[in-house]
């Protein structure tokens, strides 16, 4: 009998120590904790550059996206010709600086989808601080570009965001940016908008505040009539995309065009 | 000023949020309770279902032998319950002084249903000593029925204790749209937390998951007393009930996939940036360990299956198609297992090109992989068919026929899985993606349309000969072994991915994970974990078993004699 439990044993040893093994012979990669980054208002470019770099290939998990090219623009090589991220940068949007385009696709990125890619990027600002996106921007900026980013910019961006009123749903966030940029392409307010999906004018009056919220962070539990034809084509991860008061002050002027 | 504001937010932060444990540290003492608690769970979820359904075979066909069997599981249950109410006190305590802030937050939203839990695993604990201390006073005619309800009841009771628990664990993945750090709990709502996103896919995943569990169990116990058998009738018993149990493993083992998909896509539903993690972030090397340990499944089921042929009449015919069978299962095994980059020195990136091999590249996406597995999954079900119809010779005039459609059914099948895999190849990647649902639904139909139609084919089949059940070489019941180690290793393994995708939260971009374990590690890690948690596991499963038997031997040994 010992022999046969010997044998079960061994086997059971022999499996385990297969499997074992094998996940050590894989690359050992680690889910970092993005770095707290404590640079203040005299920080260099250079400085806030090599902090990103850190964040870009670690924590905030860039290039699993960014770095196939296939889920998103590969930023640190050439794309149709037009060159690097830093390179590049500067052209994306007409009027807007390398700077300010690269800190608003990180904290707005549905604004600027690239053609030919979905809109699966959130607003970075939900898992990284302050400091941690501008020394993205900076680290994106050195793909060859000039980093024009400095410490003040994390110090004005602060400050910003300090001086904005706390709480009050609807009060402190500005609901017709967050409708251009989220929902005009396909939904219509007072003439203007695209119509894949049903005018915002007198919604308020049609649907309740609970209906409109469930539409917007799942919209294909209920189609509106008339346009069962495009169900599935809404994002369904404004859910995750907006913050909590961005959803309660959407919904609440939304409920409130009768 | 800056450095001074980080300063008291990490204190606010980190202050009594997390208590120290010598040796191992906080995370991997709750990584261990957890894992080895819901390996119990699984256990004593996984074996009523198994217990209900042969307990039900046995009323109906009469056949006592089922029921034998079914009560022999139950009463290695009664031991299994402690151990798994002993590890969740363990986790219980473990969390509550580890990780004090968190479960306060978890305790402040989940309350009620945490007591409904306790009072159902009262409910669930007494029902499961009714089931098995009545199984010889309830034994006949309508008191068998009663009885066999308390097994379906055990197994209701069981289902809703594992689907609230789902809700605790889903929320920490897929909190509700709206939740931020800011949102105090008792403003998330109960319900709005436990029916999360992922919430649905996790208990189906989990419920088949568990029949599977249980079914590997099973069949490795029986493994097991076929070798220590010092009777040819313990040993027929035992090699019957090992081939019952693989065969509920395996059977619910191949729908475990789907599951898995729909899984996955709510995962991609509710967060793009999850789903990536998942998939091709950090964790997307642990898919290829994954592969390893399914191709090992598939491989030892069909050879258990193959070798068990030898006992059946009339099998030798089937015999000359296994070894391109075997080809099949093996080329489709390295395919999947075949990563998309690859791990190469500077000298070989650069005659590659990159980090994708010119040739292997083609072979280590979605296309491939997908059709891979969807080959797997036909051919271990051709070896249960073959299996099947081994020791039969069909009646019914339309046999010819019926065995040429399942054989066209197969064709279909496997040309729908091979045309969407090479098709996927041509279109983008948000195309490919649902051709996965095109080719699971070819399996399936093929599945359900072949076993339909031989039922009927097998109506008044003639029997080729007896099944010598006990007659199996002792090597195959060392297959059973390896499935029920690759099974529990695969469910921790599956633990660490679910868990591991929150990354750095406690609650996934809700509450952060401040402690110095907040890192998610690599799997060189996790595997070492893992083994840990699995030898405690089935060394504890052991000892229950070995506690079994004694009280197994203690019932039968004869009483002395009044008056000596």
């Amino acid at each position: 009998m010992w022999k046969t439990n010997l044998k079960v044993l061994s086997v059971g040893a022999v499996v385990l120590a297969f499997y074992t093994g094998v996940a050590h012979v894989i690359p050992q990669l680690e889910s970092e904790v993005p770095e707290t980054i404590t640079l203040g208002a005299g920080a260099t470019g250079e400085q806030l550059a090599e902090a990103g770099e850190k964040i870009y290939h670690g924590a905030g998990n860039c290039a699993s996206c960014h770095g196939l090219g296939t889920r998103a623009p590969n930023l640190l090589t050439d794309d149709r010709g037009t060159g690097t991220i830093g390179a590049r940068c500067g052209r994306r949007e007409p009027g807007k600086s390398c700077k300010t385009y690269l800190f608003e696709a990180l904290t707005k990125p549905g604004a600027f989808v690239v053609k030919g890619y979905d809109p699966i990027m959130q607003d970075q600002r939900r898992t990284l601080s302050m400091e941690q996106i501008w020394a993205l921007v900076a680290f994106l900026e050195a793909q060859g570009g000039d980093v024009t980013v400095t410490g003040q910019d994390i110090v004005d961006a602060q400050a910003a965001a300090g001086a904005e009123p706390a709480a009050a749903p609807g009060a402190a966030i500005d609901v017709p940016a967050l409708l251009a940029e989220n929902c005009a392409a396909c939904h219509k307010l007072k003439g203007e908008g695209g119509t894949l999906g049903p005018a915002f004018d007198g919604l308020g009056a049609r649907s309740a505040a609970d209906e409109i919220r469930q539409s917007v962070v799942d919209p294909n539990a209920k189609v509106a009539k008339g346009f069962e034809a495009n169900k599935g084509m809404m994002p369904p991860n404004f859910g995750q995309q907006l913050s909590k008061a961005q959803l309660d002050a959407l919904v609440a002027f939304l409920a409130g065009l009768k | 000023m800056t450095d001074a504001l980080h300063l008291v937010q990490a204190a606010a932060d980190t202050s009594g949020a997390y208590g120290t444990f010598p040796g191992i540290g906080a995370r991997a003492a709750v990584w261990i309770a957890a894992e080895v608690h819901l390996m119990f769970a699984a256990f004593v979820l996984g074996v009523p279902m198994f217990a209900v359904i042969t307990e039900l075979i046995g009323i109906v066909s009469q056949d006592y032998k089922y029921d034998k069997m079914s009560k022999e599981f139950t009463r290695l249950l009664v031991f299994a319950y402690s151990a798994t109410a002993l590890w969740g006190g363990m986790l219980l305590f473990l969390l509550t002084t580890l990780y004090p802030k968190f479960w306060a937050h978890m305790a402040r939203l989940f309350g009620t249903s945490m007591w409904i839990y306790a009072a159902l695993f009262f409910i669930e604990s007494f029902t499961l000593y009714l089931y098995y201390y009545g199984w010889d006073r309830w034994n006949q005619g309508r008191a068998k029925w009663g009885h066999w309800t308390l097994g379906l009841a055990l197994n209701v009771w069981g289902t809703i204790v594992m689907f609230i628990a789902n809700g605790w664990l889903t929320y920490m993945m897929s909190p509700p749209a709206g939740v931020t750090a800011e949102t105090l709990p008792e403003q998330v709502g109960l319900a709005n937390a436990l029916f999360n996103m992922t919430w649905m896919p996790i208990n189906i995943h989990r419920l088949i998951g568990n029949a599977v569990f249980g079914g590997a169990v099973v069949a490795a116990y029986a493994g097991y007393r076929f070798l220590a058998a010092t009777t040819d009738e313990e040993r027929a018993h035992y090699d019957w009930m090992g081939y019952v149990g693989n065969f509920i493993a395996i059977s619910t083992f191949i729908v475990l996939p789907f599951a898995g998909y729909w899984l996955g896509r709510e995962i991609y539903e509710y967060n793009q940036t999850m789903g990536i993690t998942m998939m091709g972030g950090f964790m997307s090397w642990l898919w290829i360990v994954q592969a390893v340990l399914i191709g090992v499944l598939f491989l030892a089921a069909n050879y258990y299956l193959w070798i068990g042929m030898s006992r059946i009449p009339g099998a030798e015919r089937f015999a000359p198609y296994t070894k391109w069978m075997l080809l099949l299962l093996i080329v489709c095994w390295l395919v999947w297992a075949t990563p998309h980059t690859m791990i190469a020195n500077r000298e070989e990136l650069a005659a590659m090109g990159g980090s994708h091999h010119p040739f292997l590249n083609v072979l280590g996406v979605m296309s491939a992989k997908n059709t891979a597995v969807n080959f797997m999954i036909l051919t271990t079900f051709l070896s249960f068919l073959m299996y099947r119809r081994a020791n039969t010779r069909p009646t019914v005039r339309w046999a010819g026929t019926g065995t040429a459609v399942q054989g066209a059914m197969f064709v279909l099948a496997a040309a729908v899985v091979m045309f969407y895999g090479v098709y996927g190849y041509f279109v983008e990647s948000i195309v490919r993606i649902g051709f996965s649902v095109y080719q699971v639904v070819a399996v399936l139909a093929c599945i359900v349309g072949v076993t339909v139609i031989d039922l009927f084919i097998g109506r008044g089949a003639q029997s080729r000969g007896a099944i010598r059940w006990g007659q199996m070489p002792e090597r195959s019941q060392y297959a059973l072994f390896v499935l029920a180690v690759t099974f529990t290793w695969l469910m921790g393994l599956m633990g660490f991915a679910r868990s591991g995708i929150r990354q750095h939260w406690h609650v996934y971009e809700v509450m952060r994970d401040t402690s110095p374990f907040a890192a998610t590690p690599a799997l060189g890690y996790a595997a070492n974990m893992i083994t840990a948690c699995v030898v405690i596991f089935l060394g504890l499963v052991a000892f229950i078993f070995w506690l079994g038997g004694l009280a197994e031997s203690a019932m039968h040994k004869p009483k002395p004699a009044s008056g000596d």
